[in-house]
């Protein structure tokens, strides 16, 4: 999260100032502010959003809530089918995540502006490819994977493998163009090659980071596991999709349920873990 | 070592590293034999047991499943407009809902300003928790289910989706502000309203503005797909493309996707650079 903070300009950022009116500046500002205003009421009128309806709406859903989604069945999900079900969704997370882990540390490797092998060629093709990973969103990559591979849980290991190594590529990659190039660049001097750069000089550097890293994709991997089944792809998505299908509300509620309890676990988890490296640095 | 070993103090501080790096070393190679042995296993039942390896067949049927999906659709790019619009517009709505949802959210979730730490403090975290744990697929069934097929369901999704990782971002902004203005804002006698609005506000403003940004790229990505189950946009056509076999449209959907979300993220880059 440190790394995500900084780039919101969290802690540790330049004192604020305290300013009146000036021209350019000031007019710009607000100018953005109306924009952004002109947008929201575009929308709302171009989407026919009700506003007026929407107060009424929250009463409505508490209604379906207590009436169809109350009391969730719980005794369905507790069953040893359920149970294999939610395993395979932890399985394919984890291979998910691993595989696009093992892809993310090439494609950072040239995606970072630093220790790229060339700035021309592999740079955009590297930053396109993790671009374009990260913008195919990982449910698209589900339906994509099913139709060629049909169903199962190998194209949701796949899609997860997009998923993850897009994710993981940009923190990795930004992670390597901030290290020290001071080691760099003394192997440099000393006729050292890309590999032996990249393993003595950069990886020792980075190590701890991309363990962070690692733990976090697995997390976030976790989370899309629990929905790629809803398209095909194996684990509890295509449960919860079946119990969707046949309107069985309350046993929909259990498994949402299950799934927000697995996933507070999963971010404990990953948090206790991720606190437990950044001791060990 | 002999210099160490006179100092029984040094000695012993030697001796803690050493016992220390043994154990760490430990720790180490089990986690190593653990995680082989979950890949081992997952392989095992993932690729080897549960995938049908007869029905894909050779690298040849896997190559033309893909090539069906190689070409675009060029008469369909003029029907896509419409839902593309769609669907920036659900992301940009799904934003904008989201932050007014998420004030009461940072206000609880931020420790130095929350109104009664022990229950509203919670209560906010939860909330958090609770938006960025569910799938905005998840979300997105549920108000379908709510407010029927249309935009409005996609627009909550996206809303109640976003509303946890804003407020957290602004809560830990909030924690970490600079007390002058606030104590300054007091000293004048003003209520905690006015402290609010006149001393954390404006310290806190541009990084709002700045999550607000990133998640609003990052909802393009996800109004996108939302059409998949009911809630208009993109995803819609991708849907029908999909279930009619039209492969080339299937892409170029794909590629219509890839066009807005490359533009969310240029307004966003520049929008970001400009204000720091």
């Amino acid at each position: 999260m440190s790394n995500r903070m900084a780039a919101f300009g969290g802690p540790g950022k330049k004192k604020l100032e305290w300013r009146r009116f000036r021209y350019p500046e000031s007019l710009v500002s607000y100018a953005g502010w109306l924009i952004a205003f002109t947008v929201v009421v575009f929308s709302i009128e171009y989407l026919n959003i009700p506003l007026d309806r929407i107060l009424g709406m929250l009463g409505r859903m508490g209604d379906i809530l207590a009436d169809r989604y109350y009391p969730p069945d719980i005794e369905y999900i507790m069953d040893m089918d359920y149970f294999g079900y939610v395993v395979e969704t932890i399985q394919m997370a984890y291979l998910g995540a691993l595989f696009g882990l093992i892809i993310t540390i090439p494609i950072a490797w040239f995606a970072s502006f630093n220790m790229t092998p060339s700035r021309r060629f592999v740079y955009p093709v590297a930053r396109l490819f993790g671009m374009s990973c990260r913008a195919v969103h990982e449910t698209i990559w589900a339906i994509l994977f099913v139709s060629i591979l049909g169903f199962g849980m190998l194209p949701g290991v796949l899609a997860l493998t997009l998923f993850s190594a897009g994710f993981a590529a940009k923190l990795f990659a930004e992670e390597i163009e901030r290290i020290d190039m001071g080691p760099v660049e003394a192997m440099r001097s000393t006729g050292a090659n890309l590999f032996q750069i990249m393993l003595f000089g950069v990886w020792p550097q980075v190590r701890v980071a991309f363990t962070g890293i690692a733990i976090y994709t697995w997390d976030v991997a976790f989370r899309a596991a629990t929905v790629v089944g809803f398209f095909g792809a194996g684990g509890m998505g295509w449960y919860l999709k079946r119990n969707v299908l046949q309107i069985e509300t309350e046993r929909v509620a259990a498994i949402i349920l299950s799934i927000i309890v697995l996933v507070i676990i999963s971010e404990a988890l990953s948090a206790w873990a991720r606190r437990a490296v950044m001791k060990m640095k | 070592m002999t210099g160490l070993s006179a100092n029984p103090a040094l000695s012993r501080v030697a001796d803690r590293v050493q016992e220390d790096r043994r154990r760490s070393r430990y720790i180490s190679g089990a986690l190593t034999v653990a995680l082989t042995i979950m890949v081992a296993w997952s392989v095992d039942v993932t690729v080897i047991q549960d995938t049908d390896w007869e029905r894909i067949g050779s690298v040849a049927n896997v190559w033309e499943a893909t090539s069906h999906f190689i070409g675009l659709d060029l008469e369909l790019f003029p029907d896509l407009l419409v839902p593309a619009i769609e669907t920036l517009l659900i992301a940009c709505l799904g934003t904008a809902f989201g932050l007014i949802l998420c004030i009461p959210a940072a206000w609880f979730g931020a420790m130095n300003i929350t109104p009664y730490p022990p229950i509203t403090y919670p209560l906010a975290r939860l909330m958090m928790t609770l938006s960025r744990s569910i799938h905005e697929i998840v979300w997105a069934l549920f108000f379908v289910a709510v407010v029927g097929l249309g935009a409005m369901a996609g627009v909550l999704a996206i809303a109640v989706r976003s509303v946890g990782f804003i407020a957290k971002m602004t809560a830990e902004a909030i924690e970490d502000i600079d007390y002058g203005p606030v104590e300054a804002i007091r000293a004048v006698g003003g209520s905690n309203f006015q402290v609010i609005v006149y001393a954390i506000l404006p310290q806190v403003l541009p990084q709002i503005v700045s999550v607000v940004i990133f998640e609003w790229e990052i909802n393009i990505r996800r109004s996108a797909i939302l059409g998949l189950v009911g809630a208009g946009g993109l995803g819609l056509v991708f849907f029908r493309q999909m279930n009619t076999f039209n492969y080339h449209g299937v892409t170029s959907v794909i590629v219509a996707i890839l066009i807005i979300i490359l533009l969310g993220e240029a307004i966003s880059y520049f929008i970001r650079r400009r204000m720091i």
